[in-house]
């Protein structure tokens, strides 16, 4: 089957590529760009693990085949970092001790970028929402939550 | 193994010229139902040549609602649906059944043209339109014809639209005067919830009567249907002559009578009954009666 090509703006970074028909988001960003910080769980669009940002949107990028996002803006975890060092999110996930085993962290991280950049003073239960797509085994959610509520105070509001 | 060409249509002309020239084409919107098929290798692609996305067909985008009629295009997602000013102000019953889809993620993917398209008989954005009784715009290189709702579904995974033709829209003429709404789901959890059953009730009324109820449920039939014996039971009654129990027991029958009874009955028959009975609460509550 022939390739496709296709262009994208990935955490501020363009890249030109060729896709097959059956390539997902999260294999482009995964296999193609080597960035390995997005995680596969389900694969059906149920855990979130592998959440980034599409055009200001958090997406399932499992869910996306890329050819359908030519031409986007990408966010990925990696793209939190700045020289001037992590994200008030990061910093906020440490604080708070929202990471234990650390595989829902990329996706929640995306979760909660995508909402704060929409909606920089959310409330509770607008953060549960944003993260109801999200899950964890580990932490019981109540330090993830926590952690969006100090970073939006520190940085969103 | 699965194998297809992908093609990408960016005008209604062009992707409609695909479903004219081309067979065994299946159109892909937001992909929250076929990308899970993909993913388990579905036996459905095997019958496909092609796969089509028509996410950057602007024409099918938008929702615009006057004070008569109304329309929302095939690719407006749910998320766009939840966030509407128009949509929440004058039909909050579709905001209500479009949040309560998926999770966020699943809600900025998710189009209401392929959740209808899909057809699964737990599909949320069903109940709401056909208690509007919309009907479904759907459009060939040939032309366009209209069905409504209510008789686009087949049978479960099975709709009426043929192999040239793609969802275009749908349309209906905005509810009359004054009007209360009710949207209710029951699933087994709150986010990326599937319906074991859902409700809509829309009832404009007049002077201290229901002037005209739609009832419609989801997931409680094979495919979504309007109740007619509820509506009738309620069109025309005074408020104090409804009795939100016997409401919800004529819906209940009424399931029962399309489905038989099914391993599931014992459950789904008080269920559906409850949630057209507080639906029917809602409705007289909301309108000031108070019994």
């Amino acid at each position: 089957m022939a390739k496709l090509d296709v262009e994208l703006k990935v955490n501020g970074e363009d890249y030109k590529l060729q896709v097959g028909s059956q390539e997902r988001l999260l294999d482009t960003i995964r296999e193609q760009l080597k960035l390995t910080g997005t995680k596969e769980g389900c694969s059906v669009g149920e855990c979130g693990a592998c959440t980034v940002i599409v055009d200001d949107q958090a997406v399932n990028s499992c869910m996306v085949l890329t050819a359908q996002v030519d031409g986007s803006k990408i966010i990925t975890v990696e793209g939190l970092e700045s020289k001037s060092g992590l994200h008030p999110l990061q910093k906020a996930f440490i604080e708070k001790q929202a990471v234990q085993c650390g595989f829902c962290t990329p996706g929640m991280l995306m979760s909660a970028l995508a909402l704060l950049n929409t909606n920089p003073e959310p409330s509770k239960e607008e953060i549960k929402t944003a993260l109801e797509g999200n899950l964890c085994r580990c932490t019981g959610y109540q330090q993830i939550i926590d952690a969006v509520e100090m970073a939006a105070e520190e940085w969103g509001g | 193994m699965v194998e297809y060409q992908l093609l990408r249509a960016h005008s209604l002309d062009e992707l409609l010229e695909i479903l004219d020239e081309k067979e065994n084409v299946q159109i892909l919107a937001g992909g929250t139902d076929l990308m899970v098929d993909l993913h388990h290798q579905d036996d459905k692609f095997e019958k496909i040549d092609y796969l089509l996305d028509i996410t950057a067909v602007n024409e099918l985008k938008g929702i615009k609602l006057g004070n008569k009629k109304g329309e929302i295009g095939a690719l407006t997602t749910h998320a766009e649906l939840v966030n509407s000013p128009a949509i929440n102000e004058k039909l909050p019953f579709i905001a209500a059944a479009a949040s309560s889809i998926g999770s966020t993620q699943i809600r900025n993917r998710a189009t209401i043209g392929g959740n209808l398209a899909n057809a699964a008989a737990c599909a949320d954005s069903f109940s709401p339109l056909i208690a509007l009784e919309a009907e479904v715009v759907l459009r060939s290189k040939g032309g366009a014809r209209k069905i409504l709702l209510e008789d686009f579904v087949e049978w479960p995974y099975q709709t009426i639209i043929k192999a040239d033709e793609v969802l275009e829209k749908i349309i209906f003429a905005m509810p009359e005067g004054e009007y209360y709404s009710s949207y209710q789901k029951i699933g087994r959890r709150k986010a990326l919830s599937i319906s074991r059953i859902s409700l809509t009730l829309l009832a404009e009324v007049e002077n201290g009567s229901v002037k005209k109820a739609q009832v419609a449920s989801g997931a409680a039939t094979p495919f979504p249907v309007p109740f007619r014996k509820v509506n009738k039971y309620l069109n025309g009654k005074n408020f104090a002559a409804i009795n939100p129990v016997e409401a919800g027991n004529i819906a209940a029958d009424e399931m029962v009578g399309i489905t038989g009874e099914r391993w599931s009955t014992p459950y789904k028959r008080p269920a559906l009954g409850k949630l057209v009975e507080r639906a029917v609460e809602d409705l007289l509550e909301e309108a000031g009666y108070n019994g």
